[in-house]
């Protein structure tokens, strides 16, 4: 969000009343659509579930309880083991993910691969399986006693591994899992971004007499740093809000090696009924989530308009 | 980067790597896909053999059937195709409309705009399902298809991923559009979105892909059997003591052939961008 | 208290923000859209009336094989009753709650009449009250009819009645009778869990296969054994956790763990598939089991049979419970009386009792239906043992439980330590009184001495 983006609409200073209302409107004519949905869809829940954090439902009736919700929480192991699973999940997975999407990305856009849609279809395939067939498949493939990726493993002389029933491996799975799912999805966007990129700018490389890494390296990667940025920042919020993956595969356990704080926010409003303590933990999630992007948009954010 | 320049099909020992760590990575996407396939041929108690199967059986069209007869599958895939394309054309043309607003003009609100984008993205969605289900109640919208797309409509992940894609776009371009006397919205379709779209065609994809496989907000909106969507649809296969997996994994395998087909027609898109045209093979 | 995300990235704009959001919210709240749930008020209650009034469309929830059920019995209450129409939707059993739950926190959206199971009643009854009608006064009557543990769990602490019980859960011990007779191992000598055990270690010896399946970290044999001694987490209130009992039944699974007599195995599919394995000789399971078995291992036929569960003492209970729904009125239906008239036409009934056991494998909580030849029958699938008479016999054996709504919170932290128990070796007693520590913390609840 740097404030170096030259906006085309005050470059117009001159002209009459009308044309410069028409000026000061054009943005909201794009902008509000969205703008007004989002207001209208939005802003009640968002406040509704602010305020709820400051209840609790109790006897039946539902109480204004200020801060304790939060109080609650500082002492609460269970939210805490979320947040450590969370912080390593997100040290590993996004950026190894990222890495692997953009490697992935580059490749598929080789003028000399051959196949390069097919490719391109079957990298994306793990993103468009249902979570439901998702859960069945992995599950298979994850079983301790005759699950796929052990009979892998027999078969290369390894010993089985007891992949959902232990902290460490239990993670790496999940970790395994969520990379599997989303790198092609990631790749897809960069691939996107990649393309934006004009021929010109690698023939000057070239002309420069610069190597392919440092082409990738100098030329490519600044241009695609607004794109680098969305991935990053949506797969950080994707990680910090994980769900469905450890919902289905692990449920949080064994223990609570792969609890996160989304799944505990599920638990406690909709198995507990809890759900002022459920907001609660939503807010933290999201000042933890903002404070991350906030970090990310400094880092990447320097030179996004050019 | 030579080869990207010039590059031809001659063969280096590095591209031979390269080619075949690609395979690799394509095999393990692939692979429990192909399970898929093999599952939905067999009967559900032939799923839980130890080892599972690993050839398709002759199982198919007896599943089929069955699906068809226990959730109506032709109907509800009916139900999905129809909400997701509306859903598609509107969200991605408002999304598209809100990011080029936020990366290219400066006004009065728009850094307001953006932080409620972003906001929306941040919250966890299970916050919000009970007073946005009171609000949709309150309409009496329950059981319509409009409680299901509209609150999503202005989609968030759209809005940012497009705002991303604009920020690039050099202001030259749109200046120079400008003094030739066109108008804004003149510029907008003609000399910005043409640029931008592969990441629109990258939009359209997730957008439909979303809508497609939503799954907790239409069962909650949701009440009678024949507007069901597919995923609601498939998870009433899953009972308390019994799994309908062979209907289930046929289910699934099924409703990712319209994305399939959505992705191959929209991906044209990143190797035909106008700019990046030059990168075509 | 920094609890706003823009104000991290955003500085002062959230304001704004917060600003135009509460506006609108006011303009929400004007029409009747609180976010406060339900204040506590007396919830509505029904009444006998005449049957005149009974009319008009009403809307029920369901899923799977209950949902069929339902679907099937409908027309013939249309008939009984001329003017009324009954829409039976299936919403899938995955998430239903979430879907009740939603609908209870709103107070809207919710049809006349939900499937709620048994250990979910007591967190609805205890959270929204108003949520579900008051059935005291109709239900009343039906009290001797079903069975005690299932009436139970249908009524709150009070002894008011909020739902009628459907099917019911008794628990017995399902087994292997190939192996057991491999073994030379009678099934009828299991009396106690000490002969169970060594039961299943002459088994292992002699067939190499494990005493029975469990998981690890989600599985119901614990909760199980906690009811077969009469208690579920709580008594009188306060977390009982840490109960001799509940020490007890640890140590018991302590024990097949350290023998060796477990195959763990990941959830409902790992159960089905290592069942179907035969990687077990038995399994300590409820009634509805047959059902599954049925279904997913024709292959298995005539090779399973049922004796009842093994008691801890020589004479003690020989049953528990594990699962079982009811049928309940939602607070606000517009046709409550209907409502209530189709739940008694289809529960209190045994002709369509009987007709649901035969049909979906819905065991009655009805006691009356019960005594149906079709009940005591033999069973072709359990080479010929009738089996359904078994669990019959122990229905009204089950024991009635303490069930609370912080029965979830409970179970969660429950079963980390059964999962500790069962995979790290941790001392029963040591690593249950540190789980009702934990509850104890987590509910403000007092332990039980």
């Amino acid at each position: 969000m740097t404030e170096r983006e030259t906006g085309a609409g005050t470059a117009a200073r001159a002209g009459a009343a009308p044309r410069r209302w028409w000026r000061r409107s054009t943005p909201w004519i794009f902008a509000g659509p969205a703008a007004a949905l989002l207001v209208f869809f939005f802003a009640y829940p968002l406040v509704a579930g602010f305020y709820q954090s400051f209840t609790a439902d109790r006897d039946g009736a539902t109480t204004w309880v200020g801060i304790a919700q939060y109080r609650r929480m500082m002492s609460d192991p269970v939210f805490w083991a979320a947040l450590r699973n969370t912080g390593l999940i997100l040290i590993v997975q996004v950026p190894v993910m990222i890495g692997l999407a953009l490697l992935l990305a580059f490749g598929l856009n080789q003028s000399w691969l051959r196949f390069r849609s097919t490719f391109r279809i079957a990298y994306f395939l793990p993103a468009v399986t249902m979570l439901v067939a998702y859960s069945v498949v992995f599950r298979v493939l994850l079983k301790t006693d005759g699950g796929l990726v052990n009979q892998m493993l027999t078969a290369v002389g390894l010993s089985e591994i007891d992949w959902l029933n232990s902290p460490g491996w239990a993670r790496l799975a999940l970790i395994g899992s969520i990379t599997w799912r989303w790198t092609g999805y990631n790749a897809v966007i960069l691939l996107a971004g990649l393309q934006t990129i004009g021929r010109e700018q690698y023939e000057a490389a070239a002309i420069d007499g610069a190597g392919a890494v440092t082409t990738y390296l100098r030329v490519i990667l600044p241009q695609l740093r607004p794109v680098i940025l969305f991935c990053s920042v949506t797969s950080t919020i994707g990680t910090l809000q994980l769900f469905d993956e450890n919902y289905v595969l692990t449920g949080g356990g064994p223990g609570n090696a792969t609890m996160t704080p989304v799944l505990y926010l599920y638990k406690v409003g909709f198995e507990q009924l809890d759900f002022g303590y459920a907001a609660a933990l939503a807010w933290v999630i999201v000042v933890v989530i903002g404070l991350i992007s906030y970090a990310q948009f400094r880092f990447f954010g320097r030179d996004s308009s050019r | 980067m030579n080869h990207i320049a010039r590059g031809t099909g001659r063969l280096r020992p590095g591209r031979v790597l390269f080619v075949l760590l690609l395979l690799v990575g394509a095999v393990i996407s692939t692979a429990p896909f192909y399970w898929m396939v093999v599952a939905s041929t067999h009967d559900n108690s032939e799923l839980f053999q130890s080892p599972p199967p690993f050839m398709p059986g002759g199982r198919f069209m007896h599943n089929l059937v069955e699906l068809e007869h226990s959730i109506g599958f032709g109907r509800v895939m009916f139900n999905s195709a129809g909400i997701a394309v509306v859903y598609t054309v509107l969200s991605s043309l408002i999304s598209a409309m809100c990011g080029y607003a936020l990366a290219k003009y400066r006004f009065r609100g728009r850094g307001l705009l953006l932080g409620a984008v972003l906001a929306t993205m941040m919250i966890p969605f299970q916050v919000l399902l009970v007073p946005l289900f009171q609000m949709m109640a309150s309409l009496g919208w329950v059981d319509t298809y409009q409680a299901v797309v509209l609150p999503f409509l202005a989609n968030s992940f759209g809005i940012f991923l497009m705002r991303q894609a604009f920020l690039g776009f050099p202001d030259e371009l749109i200046e120079s559009a400008r003094i030739d006397g066109a108008g804004d919205l003149r510029i907008f379709y003609q000399v910005v979105l043409p640029v931008v779209r592969p990441q629109l065609g990258a939009l359209v994809i997730f957008t439909f892909m979303t809508q497609w496989n939503a799954f907790l907000w239409p069962l909650l909106m949701l009440n009678s059997e024949d507007k069901y969507t597919v995923p609601v649809a498939l998870y009433t296969l899953i009972g308390q003591s019994h799994v309908d997996y062979a209907g289930l994994i046929l289910g699934s395998f099924l409703a990712t052939l319209p994305l399939m087909l959505i992705f191959f027609l929209f991906q044209k898109q990143f190797v035909s961008g106008l700019l990046g045209g030059a990168v075509k093979g | 208290m920094a609890t706003n995300p823009e104000r991290a990235s955003l500085g002062r704009r959230t304001v704004l923000t917060a600003g135009v959001a509460g506006v609108f919210s006011a303009l929400l709240g004007a029409s009747g859209c609180a976010t406060g749930g339900t204040a506590k008020k007396a919830g509505p209650t029904l009444s006998a009336g005449a049957a005149a009034e009974i009319k008009g469309k009403i809307s029920v929830w369901s899923w799977d094989v209950a949902a069929k059920a339902l679907k099937r019995l409908a027309p013939a209450f249309e008939q009984r009753h001329p003017g009324t129409s009954v829409e039976i939707v299936d919403i899938g059993y995955d998430n239903a709650y979430d879907k009740i739950t939603v609908g209870l926190k709103s107070g809207k959206g919710l049809p006349d009449v939900l499937t709620i199971e048994g250990s979910r009643l007591p967190g609805y009854i205890g959270v929204f009250p108003g949520g579900l009608y008051d059935l005291t006064s109709l239900a009343g009557p039906h009290k001797a009819e079903f069975a005690p543990s299932a009436w139970k769990y249908s009524s709150d602490a009070q002894g008011k009645v909020f739902a009628l019980p459907w099917d019911s859960g008794p628990c017995a011990l399902y087994y292997r009778a190939d192996m057991f007779e491999k073994a030379g191992v009678d099934p009828n000598s299991i009396a106690t869990w000490d002969d169970y055990v060594s039961a299943g270690e002459r088994i292992k010896a002699k067939t190499g296969k494990k005493l029975l399946i469990m998981d690890p970290q989600e599985d119901s044999m614990f909760p199980m054994l906690l009811q077969q001694q009469g208690q579920r987490y709580f008594r009188d209130g306060k977390v009982a956790l840490s109960s001799e009992q509940a020490v007890r039944a640890g140590t018991l699974l302590k024990t097949l763990a350290d023998k060796d007599l477990i195959a763990f195995e990941k959830g409902w599919d790992g159960l089905v598939a290592g069942t179907k394995a035969g990687k077990a000789a038995t399994t300590p399971y409820a009634v509805w089991w047959a059902g599954t078995l049925t279904d997913e291992m024709p292959e298995l036929k005539g090779k399973f049979g049922v004796v009842p569960l093994p008691a801890f003492d020589a004479g003690g209970v020989q049953t528990s419970n594990d699962g079982g729904s009811t049928l309940a009125v939602s607070g606000h239906s517009t046709n409550a009386r209907a409502a209530w008239a189709f739940i008694e036409f289809a529960l209190a009934d045994t002709a369509n009792q009987v007709s649901m056991l035969k049909n979906e494998g819905l065991f009655p909580a009805y006691l009356p239906a019960l005594k149906d030849p079709f009940v005591t029958a033999p069973q072709p699938y359990f080479g010929d043992r009738p089996v359904f008479k078994t669990f019959a016999e122990l229905a009204d054996k089950v024991p009635s439980v303490e069930d609370s709504k912080d029965d979830p919170k409970a179970r969660d932290i429950m079963w980390r330590s059964v999962s500790g128990i069962l995979l790290h070796d941790d001392d029963p007693k040591k690593a249950l009184d540190s789980a009702a520590k934990q509850v104890a913390a987590g509910t403000g609840r007092a332990i039980a001495g």
